[in-house]
């Protein structure tokens, strides 16, 4: 194909792009959300106190910043993505647009192109003004040189947070069930899998349990600090077997490269730092270790001893019970690891919204987005629900309705907005991960699914 | 543009537009045949010719539209336009469509409108900016091309539509019901415009059920009824009237008549002599210019202005730069057929003469021209021409409605090219205002 095609093509696919935005513009439904957002955004910046502390104010905005320009942006996705093609084919512009040098297929991706644009640009806009607030709250605020560094370290931050290596219990399990089986001990009401799932949580709890006098070591690979002198946080959160009376556990913590004890180095080459800490149980706790107690190879070892005077056995809970936190990146550049994340989400409602309007009317097509848009929203629930409802359904659950429901977007599941309130590093691993699952398989299928349908119908209207 | 066309001319088999037993049968949600709204249709439309699709409402000529243009796909049957599918932008690039209603963005304001249509034709920015002002210019909207064009009257946005579909200076141009919502000006501007596309070698499928309008501009022209082709031909041929003559005049004095219907009677026997009756459309022209010169306020569309889209010379020049990026400026392939006139009284005028008309005053004529007449020169004051006596007598519109599709009905296709009359076509206002008399017997 010639450049000068190629070149007709870009122009003709810009012109729709072009159209679809002054469409959504001067449609006023744009400018409606564009005024919410310009007003609520500053109001909110100054009229959230959040638990009154400058951390809870910040982190209080961003998490309502960001999730007020997050539910506007989708919803004005959703209402130009569907408005755009069905109004097209029903008001009957569409007969003056296909019969000019245009394929169909472009002209979907004209409106696509669009519709994201105008959602690139109002997202930009838009967290640009979060962050500009966000930046500025402590210095408007008045707070101490103490609280600032505080946010600093635990608010303007990104940090990467390791959990210790699961250990494999299969084995243990599999022997515990096999003997619970033999004994005629198996819950006869639950699934074989729900006994072996509940066998595993059991044993790996054992597993990050410390009675009293023993320990627990954990260890970590891959620490790698932003900047080598950096501080590391241990967060961690005790659990007991009897609650102490003054509801404190008191424990020692080593944290630094502990092979140098275990393989009794000469010499050390870097600090292992000790912890003497009373922290009370069931409650999120950090401790600040310097960075120089992480080996050159990224080592760190992080050991728990449960003083005898506790009298209970001390478990970490699993998920979030022990992690090490390290900054791993700028505040700046994980905010934007965010919005791109709230990106991918808009581009996949677009490209769903233009394909369901490829074969539904406005209405219709409307409220099949908006549907998926919130069961996207707690998809956790609603998978485990039709996990719960499909027993027994087989094949044709496996073979028809889920293919269909692992369509579903998951929006709950990529949630940009916790991380930056707890500060956490969005890695580049994660926004890949949701663009290929959102955008390249999940939005690519839907998007192919209504360009065929679009190719291949009638758009006329029958008129006899 | 011109080979092709005089090619297409001359083998038979190459059409503008060819359907092959195009059918178009609606079913309802259970998949039951519903309406059969076009039934077997075999259409053949030359290169270079202006085409009328006629029919009543619902006889399925919008559908077979449609159908043309791949906005619908046939039960049966298919259909080539420009000798491919519609659904290919090499074709389309060679189509100008005016859908039935004009469907615009209502949120583009008239310039917007052009520039996005020309970009779909990939148009690059200069030609599209210059055609964009000549079509503005053309259809006399220039003054409010900024205003967005859902404020437009039907009238108005009728005359965007127009130019849209004109913007990549098409080959083909397939107008479905192109004057509805139009002034009898502007009415009469797109048959002339029409005419002068023709006259560029364009193919023009006009598709209508304003009987006036397809017998003023339409080479040939098929009737619909019920989905099927009921009759098709030469309009020229399908109306004649071989049977009877007419001869038009300056003013005579009383003597001549005389003399002349004493030398039709020694020939033929019957003769009338009476004079002509004004057409109503030529008469409101006239009157609405004659106030427009006047500078009489109004609230509605100038005229002047939007006869300005088809007035005289500035037509000329403006479908010159629509055509010219192209190299083809004067391209008539039967032009000379087509620009035919008939300069003065013919040889066997004193023949068969059976009725002899005043023609109008002379000022009359010229405004008419100076407003609608692209070619003629204007200072002919008195022309006296043979004329073929009108078909249609002005009598009551259901009963002229009639007549002709009872004529058309009767009549089979005639592909005598000699029939074909395009002088009055050409001029358009310079014809003579027709007769409403029939001849007496």
């Amino acid at each position: 194909m010639s450049r000068g095609q190629e070149k007709n093509k870009m122009r003709s696919l810009w012109a729709v792009a072009k159209n679809t935005i002054a469409q959504a513009v001067r449609m006023k439904v744009a400018v409606i959300f564009i005024i919410l957002l310009i007003v609520l955004l500053p109001l909110m910046s100054m009229a959230m106190p959040g638990d009154g502390t400058l951390k809870g104010r910040l982190q209080t905005f961003v998490s309502y910043g960001l999730g007020l320009t997050n539910l506007l942006l989708c919803l004005l996705t959703i209402i130009v993505s569907t408005y755009t093609l069905a109004s097209d084919i029903k008001e009957c512009q569409i007969y003056t647009v296909l019969t000019k040098p245009i394929r169909r297929f472009q002209f979907l991706c004209g409106k696509l192109l669009g519709v994201v644009l105008l959602d690139l640009v109002l997202l930009a806009v838009f967290c640009g003004v979060i962050y500009g607030l966000t930046v500025s709250i402590p210095a408007m605020s008045g707070a101490g040189v103490e609280e600032i560094e505080g946010v600093n370290n635990e608010f303007f931050t990104a940090r990467a947070a390791l959990a210790p290596i699961v250990v494999d219990v299969s084995e243990e399990v599999r022997e515990k069930y096999e003997k619970l089986q033999q004994q005629g001990q198996l819950p006869a009401q639950l699934l074989p899998a729900k006994v072996l799932a509940e066998l595993t949580r059991q044993k790996e709890l054992e597993k990050r349990a410390a009675a009293p006098g023993t320990e627990l070591v954990w260890e970590f690979d891959n620490v790698r600090p932003f900047e080598p002198n950096d501080r590391i946080f241990v967060r961690f959160k005790y659990d007991v077997s009897v609650n102490p009376p003054d509801l404190n556990v008191y424990g020692r913590w080593l944290v630094g490269d502990y092979r140098q004890y275990q393989f009794g180095a000469m010499e050390m080459k870097t600090p292992i730092y000790v912890f003497d800490r009373k922290d009370i149980i069931r409650t999120f706790h950090e401790i600040i270790v310097p960075g120089d107690a992480v080996a050159s190879d990224g080592y760190l070892a992080v050991v728990f001893q449960n003083i005898p005077l506790n009298d209970t056995v001390v478990i970490f809970p699993l998920g979030e019970g022990l992690e090490v936190l390290y900054k791993a990146r700028s505040f700046t550049s994980n905010f934007i690891l965010a919005c791109l994340v709230i990106a991918a989400r808009l581009i996949f409602l677009a490209a769903f919204g233009i394909s369901v309007s490829t074969w539904l009317s406005f209405p219709v097509a409307i409220l099949t987005c908006l549907v998926i848009y919130f069961t996207g929203s707690m998809s956790e629930f609603v998978f485990e629900s039709l996990d719960f409802l499909t027993v027994g359904w087989g094949r044709f659950y496996s073979f028809v309705i889920m293919p269909v429901v692992k369509l579903l977007p998951q929006f709950d599941q990529f949630n940009p907005t916790e991380n930056m309130v707890s500060a956490r590093l969005l890695s580049w691993s994660f926004l890949g991960y949701v663009f290929g699952i959102m955008i390249c398989i999940k939005a690519a299928i839907l998007w192919i699914l209504g360009v065929v349908i679009f190719t291949y119908r009638e758009v006329a209207k029958v008129t006899v | 543009m011109v080979n092709r066309n005089l090619q297409s001319e001359s083998t038979d088999s190459q059409y503008a537009i060819e359907t092959f037993t195009l059918t178009k049968i609606f079913t309802d949600w259970w998949g039951r045949n519903k309406v059969v709204a076009v039934d077997n249709l075999d259409l053949k439309v030359r290169y270079n010719e202006v085409f009328g699709l006629l029919g009543p409402n619902g006889s399925g000529k919008t559908t077979t539209i449609k159908l043309l243009l791949s906005l619908l796909h046939p039960t049966k049957g298919r259909a080539l336009v420009l000798g491919g599918d519609s659904r290919e932008p090499k074709i389309t690039a060679r189509i100008g469509f005016l859908p039935e209603e004009s469907y615009l963005y209502r949120y583009l304001s008239a310039r917007e409108t052009l520039d996005f249509y020309g970009r779909l034709f990939g148009l690059n920015a200069k030609l599209r900016k210059m055609r964009i002002e000549a079509l503005l210019e053309m259809v006399g909207l220039q003054a409010m091309a900024h205003r967005a064009v859902g404020t437009f009257s039907k009238g108005m946005a009728r005359r965007i539509g127009l130019a849209q579909a004109l913007i990549n200076d098409p080959e083909l141009l397939i107008l479905d019901e192109p004057t509805t919502g139009l002034d009898p000006i502007g009415t009469r501007q797109i048959k002339d415009l029409i005419k002068q596309l023709a006259d560029r070698g364009k193919t023009v499928l006009l598709c209508s059920h304003l009987l006036a309008d397809v017998e003023d501009v339409c080479d040939r022209i098929a009737i619909l009824y019920g989905g099927r082709l009921q009759s098709q031909g030469r309009v020229a041929a399908l109306l004649e009237r071989a049977d009877k003559k007419q001869i038009t005049t300056g003013a005579l004095s009383a003597d001549a008549i005389e003399k002349i219907k004493r030398v039709v009677q020694a020939e033929a026997g019957q003769c009338e002599i009476t004079s002509p009756m004004e057409r109503l459309e030529t008469f409101f022209v006239r009157i609405v210019t004659e106030a427009e010169k006047q500078a009489q306020p109004t609230s509605g569309a100038v005229i002047s202005k939007s006869m300005g889209f088809l007035a005289a010379k500035s037509a000329e020049s403006i479908l010159d730069k629509l055509v010219a990026p192209e190299g083809v400026i004067h391209s008539k392939p039967d032009g000379a057929k087509r620009n035919m006139k008939v300069p003065g009284p013919s040889p066997g005028a004193a023949h068969g003469l059976e009725e002899v008309r005043d023609i109008k005053p002379v000022q009359d004529e010229e405004v008419l021209r100076s407003l609608t007449d692209a070619v003629e020169p204007t200072s002919r004051p008195v022309r006296k021409k043979e004329t073929k006596p009108p078909t249609v007598p002005d009598v009551e519109p259901e009963q002229a409605g009639k007549s002709i599709l009872e004529e058309l009905s009767e009549a089979t296709e005639n592909g005598s090219e000699e029939s074909l009359r395009r002088d009055s076509d050409a001029g358009g206002p310079d014809d003579e205002p027709r007769t409403g008399e029939k001849q007496d017997a």
